[in-house]
């Protein structure tokens, strides 16, 4: 049998009285893309965080490619690079010192270190700017950076947290595509992020953590198939409406209110469409836009956490291009 | 992983720090400037003798140096969550802290012949045993650079961990024979003098600038600097690993 890339079984947390991690298990296989999604406080960084070798768990185990991070914890985080959600480089060095450094710290020979920091340097597009210092760089400069620092001994694990957060889309495409690479290179990846899009188009498989605990673990695909027997359909009016009034059109199962759209979850109705233009006419109301939504993984997240969508969004800082077939 | 590797990313730690930490505003007013100050006030009212003057502003200045860049170095890591990037690497904690302290070990001798020399040539003092002095200046300040580590692990920002280290620091330059020597103390004040480091930094200083020949109170102060160096590094290891979690 194949050692997995990463091997967690039955992680349990506390901070306190709070619990953090409840029974957190799952497998990571070699060559993979994981994406571990859940909102703020779910337990996503300590899962992290602890399979990094940064947390001790209070009960349960992480193997990294056969090393066990609590009692093989040089071995084990030599196969790893780690990029966490801040950016943590020395803004009062250089970026070729910064990777020279990170080069240094996991033992790679001193004469590849300059070396790799200059292929690194051209991959992420820092090449121009190798001598400079840091501080003066773009918040998406700092970021490409901090990867390639987390490159810089070509681990056969990299962990990102909230890879794009806070950058700008071009440079928040590039660096997925800078992912897709180095997965197609033999590199697993394990990521976190708060936009599901993003999971939705790198990850072979997602688990999705709730209050501790593994809450759904699947391919993306087979997760927005679980929400289907449902439709959603996104419309705005002239003028405003209000939720409840909505939620009296037959076969409207939930209204949610997303910024000035309303989105409705549908049961399997034919002439639903017919239903809303009559809502609508008999309250003498245009109406503005209206999509019929493919199930997203937002969806399919909402309804595995039992979030709703406000509670959802409200921490994400980047929109995000939603499928629609109507 | 070999010995010779672990030394080799401690080594690689200090160099980062001095590249990035030594030119920070507080190493020079906690660090040089405060000592001076302290002392030149002081020596002006006590009349202090030339031997006394130059032993204790030597190890005062070393004292502040050390700990000062620990407080930044450590606290600043910590703060800038670059200190997780160095504990995420494959490096145990203790040669991450090992990295830190050698960083402030090599602060001291700079700092300390920067005041050395001039005061030195001002005074018309000879120094016995330069070597000895050296040795005692390069322990003492491994042992206060180990201290301000432990007083960094703690604070989380940099005048937390400034005001923990003045609390050990102040007490330390009164009571340790800088200023007054520990022989005139009342006795009970004798017994805490010998509890402090400091004590023991200026005793090796004094016994270099006054013996051609290391004597045998300048081996013993030399070996209670390593023992307490070792003893607080590990003390500084323990609490960090602890507060990980």
């Amino acid at each position: 049998m194949t050692t997995p890339a990463i091997d967690a079984t039955d992680l349990h947390k506390k901070y306190g009285s709070l619990t953090a991690l409840d029974g957190v298990s799952f497998t990571v296989g070699k060559g993979f893309i994981f994406g571990l999604l859940g909102p703020n406080g779910a337990g996503k960084t300590t899962t992290i965080r602890i399979m990094t070798g940064l947390t001790r768990p209070d009960s349960g185990n992480v193997s990294i490619l056969g090393h066990d991070i609590k009692t093989d914890t040089i071995e084990a985080k030599k196969k790893i690079g780690v990029v966490p959600e801040t950016s943590n480089i020395y803004e009062e060095m250089t970026a070729e010192q910064n990777l020279v450094f990170a080069a240094e710290l996991y033992g790679v020979p001193s004469k590849e270190r300059r070396k790799r920091a200059a292929e690194l340097l051209e991959d992420f597009g820092l090449a121009e700017r190798s001598h400079d210092l840091v501080v003066g760089f773009s918040r998406g400069m700092k970021r490409r950076l901090t990867i390639a620092c987390g490159l810089i001994h070509r681990p056969e694990i990299l962990f990102l947290d909230e890879p794009t957060t806070g950058l700008d889309v071009q440079s928040a495409l590039a660096l997925r595509e800078q992912i897709r690479r180095l997965n197609r290179e033999g590199t697993t990846i394990l990521l976190t992020t708060h936009y599901l899009e993003e999971a939705d188009q790198l990850c072979d498989t997602i688990a999705m953590i709730n209050r501790g605990k593994i809450v759904a673990f699947d391919t993306p695909e087979n997760l927005k198939a679980s929400v289907t027997g449902s439709r959603v359909i996104e419309l705005s009016f002239s003028s405003p409406v209000r939720e409840t009034d909505l939620s009296s059109i037959k076969n409207v199962i939930e209204v949610h209110r997303i910024g000035d759209k309303l989105r409705l979850i549908v049961g399997d109705a034919e002439d639903i469409i017919g239903e809303i233009s009559d809502f609508a006419r008999s309250r003498k109301l245009n109406i503005t836009t209206i999509n019929t939504l493919k199930p997203s993984l937002e969806d399919a997240f909402l309804k595995i956490t039992g979030l709703n969508p406000e509670e959802a969004v409200k921490d994400k800082e980047q929109p995000k291009p939603r499928r629609n077939d109507g | 992983m070999t010995l010779i590797e672990e030394l080799s990313k401690a080594f690689y730690i200090a160099r980062k720090d001095m590249r990035v930490y030594y030119l920070k505003a507080p190493n020079f007013t906690y660090g040089l400037l405060m000592p001076v100050a302290l002392y030149l006030a002081f020596s002006v009212a006590g009349n202090l003798n030339p031997g006394t003057l130059i032993s204790g502003l030597v190890s005062l200045v070393v004292l502040f140096g050390s700990t000062s860049i620990e407080a930044v170095a450590v606290v600043m890591e910590k703060t800038n969550g670059t200190l997780e990037r160095l504990l995420a690497a494959p490096v145990g904690v203790f040669n991450i802290l090992l990295g830190k302290a050698l960083a402030g070990f090599m602060l001291g001798p700079l700092t300390a012949v920067v005041v050395l020399i001039p005061v030195t040539m001002i005074s018309g003092t000879s120094v016995a045993n330069p070597l000895a002095v050296f040795f005692a200046i390069a322990v003492s300040s491994f042992a206060f650079a180990a201290l301000g580590i432990l007083v960094s692990v703690y604070a989380k920002w940099i005048p937390e961990a400034q005001m923990y280290s003045n609390f050990l620091r102040f007490p330390m330059a009164f009571l340790a024979g800088a200023f007054i020597p520990v022989e005139t103390m009342p006795g009970f004040l004798q017994v805490v003098s010998r509890l402090l480091p400091l004590t023991y930094s200026i005793e090796a200083m004094k016994e270099g600038m006054t013996n051609v020949g290391m004597t045998g109170t300048y081996l013993f102060d030399m070996g209670v600097l390593l023992v307490f160096s070792a003893v607080i590094m590990i003390a500084s290891t323990k609490v960090l690993e602890k507060r990980l979690g």
